[in-house]
């Protein structure tokens, strides 16, 4: 009985071709008649050749690894010259990139794309906040708590009282309830005998319906032209078909400035009625040195903005802009100088409607309620709806 | 047809005399093809999200495809050694990609290297991975057969010593013995290795 030992044995003399003709002849007819050995040299013959092929292709292996160190040292052969630094052991050429630098090109490599997604992202961002910090701040100018915008907050109370009324309606299932609709006013007055009116930019901000009421309560709508925002000065126009004019004005415009101590005055509708008010111009700058207004010591309260600042003389020389509210009677109005600069620079537009500045006043010389009767026909209520 | 005898028509004459020089063992010329085609893998594989050492190792397991069937003599090349070169490459490169990224794969490629289709690469890749998971069982089965029969093995059949080298290097009275000895190790080893290597499937 042979053991399988002595088979390989046998079946490695037979593949070395170490066998004499008769054994070889008396195996090939086994291998042929015996399945199993058959199978057993198979098997046999699979192992030494997966041996010998193993051996061979860590020779193969081995080979190609010198080959390529001893390409990279002729592609580099300056870091040959490495070990001359006193190194016992030789420099391989591929070293010469850090470990960290290496980790960096592999993490740089692999993420690439990521990377460059969210930068752009994070750049679009950043410009995003800036510009819409930038558009909210211009759009929220920071009103200093002791400045007061002179624009009058109509019956917000009572339409507040309105609207919770409606909500109870609401719940008792009856009327649907109207809209709230808040309601500011100023003053505004006649710029021109067309129908450009002048008021303040902030009473008119954020409307978007304008109407224009006159001491005999004529009604006009009107649209806004131009807005000066930094001067607090907004133009309208009256947009009325049967609007006709309103005939010669008596007031000129000032285009120089005035001079401190003058004896002003002013009317407005800080109520429903007109209201005139009287002071001297304390100062030629406004609020915190601004020196695009003036003070003036004329009582003005919520309604006041957009009115007209007179001399005595009857010449308009600023229009009322605001208080301030921790300082006693302290005022400020727009000089007149830029509006005339503003309507210059309309001019210049080539508008449809042109503007003709009122060059001469008729109010020189007569006594105050003569010519406060005269102004009240130019002075009117600008309400804003929301 | 040109398909008829497509590698006279397509392969260099220096392709020919290259794969005749290697098949004769000669080491220059297997180092000359290396050298030449290197820099193409590199720029491949660095190319495609690889590192240097991606390159490399990729670049040797390619010429390892090439060189072993050239030894063989079952190489069938219908394009130039150089898109053969690239087609396995691109393929082992692939692979690797894959396994490596939870995204789908996408690789940048060469132009000018041309039609790496229908190489026949596809399918010696295939075999070759066959054969390194028959090396890998082998590998594990010496490792698990103990001394001295790894050693008397590997010496005979890995490092090409002769019979009468090993009797002297393990200490045995004769040839006869050590050849006993060495086909003992071969039966446990059989047993090892075809355990493992059947039993594992793809």
């Amino acid at each position: 009985m042979m053991t399988e030992a002595d088979y390989y044995a046998l079946f490695e003399a037979y593949s070395h071709g170490e066998l004499a003709g008769p054994a070889r002849a008396n195996l090939e007819a086994r291998l042929a008649a015996d399945p199993a050995l058959a199978l057993r040299y198979a098997d046999f013959s699979e192992m030494t050749d997966t041996l010998r092929g193993y051996g061979q292709r860590q020779q193969a292996r081995q080979q190609l690894r010198g080959i390529h160190a001893a390409m990279l040292a002729a592609d580099a052969p300056e870091e040959i010259t490495l070990p001359a630094t006193g190194l016992t052991h030789t420099v391989h050429p591929m070293l010469r990139i850090s470990r960290t630098e290496r980790r960096l090109r592999e993490f740089w490599n692999g993420h690439r794309a990521t990377v460059g997604v969210a930068a752009s992202v994070a750049i679009m961002a950043v410009f995003a906040t800036l510009l819409g910090l930038d558009l909210w701040k211009t759009s929220h100018l920071p009103v200093p708590a002791s400045y007061q915008a002179l624009r009058r907050d109509i019956n917000s109370l009572k339409k507040n009282q309105k609207v919770l009324n409606n909500t109870i309606q609401r719940i008792d299932g009856s009327v649907t309830p109207l809209a709230p609709v808040r309601k500011f006013s100023g003053t505004g007055f006649a710029l021109t005998s067309e129908g450009y009116i002048v008021t303040s930019y902030h009473v008119i901000q954020g409307g978007d319906s304008l109407l224009i009421e006159g001491r005999n309560h004529q009604r006009y709508h009107a649209e806004p032209v131009y807005s000066d925002i930094k001067h607090d000065l907004a133009i309208l126009r009256i947009t009325d078909k049967k609007f006709t004019g309103f005939g010669r004005l008596p007031y000129a415009v000032k285009s120089g400035q005035a001079d401190l101590g003058e004896r002003v005055f002013t009317l407005g509708y800080p109520r429903e009625d007109v209201v005139y008010g009287e002071g001297s111009l304390s100062a030629r700058s406004g609020f915190e040195g601004d020196t695009a207004f003036y003070q003036v010591s004329i009582p003005v309260n919520p309604g006041n903005s957009g009115g007209p600042l007179m001399d005595e003389r009857g010449n308009l020389i600023g229009v009322v802009s605001g208080r301030q509210n921790d300082a006693q009677s302290a005022a400020f109005a727009t000089k007149s100088s830029y509006l005339v600069r503003l309507v210059d620079s309309l001019e210049a537009a080539k508008p449809a409607n042109p503007y003709r500045l009122p060059r001469f006043g008729q109010l020189a010389g007569t006594g105050r309620p003569q010519q406060l009767k005269k102004l009240q026909d130019y002075v009117f209520v600008v309400k804003v709806f929301e | 047809m040109s398909r008829g005898n497509p590698t006279s028509s397509s392969l260099t004459p220096t392709d020919d005399a290259l794969i005749a020089a290697i098949r004769g063992g000669d080491e220059r010329a297997l180092a000359h093809l290396y050298r030449l085609h290197w820099p193409m893998v590199s720029h491949f594989v660095l190319q495609n999200s690889g590192t240097e050492d991606d390159a490399q190792d990729v670049y040797q397991e390619g010429v390892m495809v090439f060189y072993e069937k050239v030894r063989d003599g079952s190489l069938e090349l219908s394009c130039q050694i150089k898109t053969y070169l690239y087609a396995v490459c691109r393929r082992l490169w692939l692979k690797r990609l894959t396994s490596k990224s939870r995204f789908g794969v996408r690789l940048l490629d060469d132009e000018e290297h041309g039609p790496y289709l229908n190489t026949g690469a596809e399918e010696d890749v295939l075999a070759a991975e066959e054969q390194d998971r028959r090396f890998a069982t082998m590998s594990e089965a010496l490792d698990h057969l103990g001394e001295p029969c790894r050693s008397l093995l590997e010496g005979f059949y890995l490092l090409d010593k002769s019979m009468q080298d090993l009797t002297a290097e393990f200490g045995y009275t004769n040839a006869d013995n050590a050849k006993n000895q060495k086909y003992k190790c071969l039966v446990r080893l059989k047993k090892l290795f075809f355990a493992h290597y059947k039993e594992e499937p793809i």
